[in-house]
């Protein structure tokens, strides 16, 4: 029981473990995402337009967060399409 | 006082003269108003919309960055809501930490304008952060790897 403790988040049996994304803002040290920047933006949407997860493009929060806005921004004056089909 | 930064689309339709003379008369405005404009950017030009706007799939970008009281945007947002001749517009607070990193280094030619006008206005900043960086890859020169791999 007390072994346990210790481990938080088992392992699946014989599942490999993805590894943990970093946040591409804070590598690059981007302190603010401008929403004219349309070809680093385009990387954080699918191919229909929507805005990645946090859990797909592995940023952090506060990147994340600047990061909807700047796609939103883009999105209304046209740089950026809403939908893609 | 605040920093603006304000982008609009202008309709093609419209002859280059009389382009000219939308763009002097919204610059007019944001003077007139006790505003100060640092730079009226054009480079943009004609753009492919990401969708079509009144049915039209180009627009002329301009994008103007200022100085100005907290009512400008307002009376500006309304008067370009009135010029059929504009398609969009977007006003924008800028925010001051952004001189910390250029953001925009690896942007195609036509981008490149804004953000090396952009640099000047902002040198002081700069100037402060510099000596932070310099003293910061001797200590962290892994973290100086990560980087150049990302850049590319």
């Amino acid at each position: 029981m007390s072994e346990d403790r210790g481990e938080r988040r088992p392992r699946p049996r014989g599942g490999r473990r993805p590894r943990r994304k970093v946040c591409t803002f804070c590598v690059d040290k981007i302190e603010f995402i401008d929403y004219k920047d349309v070809n680093r933006l385009r990387r954080f949407t699918n191919e229909r337009g929507k805005i990645l997860p946090r859990r797909m493009s592995g940023n952090c929060a506060k990147h994340q967060r600047q990061l909807s806005e700047a796609i939103k921004r883009a999105r209304a004056i046209a740089l950026m399409p809403y939908t893609v089909d | 006082m605040n920093r603006y930064e304000m982008i609009y689309i202008i309709d093609t339709d419209l002859e280059e003269t009389a382009r000219k003379e939308l763009i002097e008369k919204v610059s007019a405005l944001i003077t007139n108003n006790g505003g100060e404009i640092e730079k009226v950017d054009e480079t943009w030009g004609k753009r492919r919309l990401a969708y079509a706007i009144d049915y039209k799939t180009e627009g002329w970008y301009v994008l103007v960055t200022f100085q100005a009281p907290v009512e400008l945007p307002r009376e500006l947002e309304r008067n370009l809501q009135i010029n059929e001749s504009v398609l969009r517009y977007l006003v924008v607070k800028l925010v001051e930490k952004r001189s910390a990193v250029k953001p925009r280094a690896n942007k195609p030619a036509p981008m490149e304008a804004p953000a090396d006008e952009a640099a000047p206005a902002e040198e002081a900043p700069v100037a402060e952060e510099a000596p932070a960086e310099e003293a910061a890859p001797a200590e962290e020169a892994p973290a100086a790897e990560e980087t150049p791999a990302d850049a590319e």
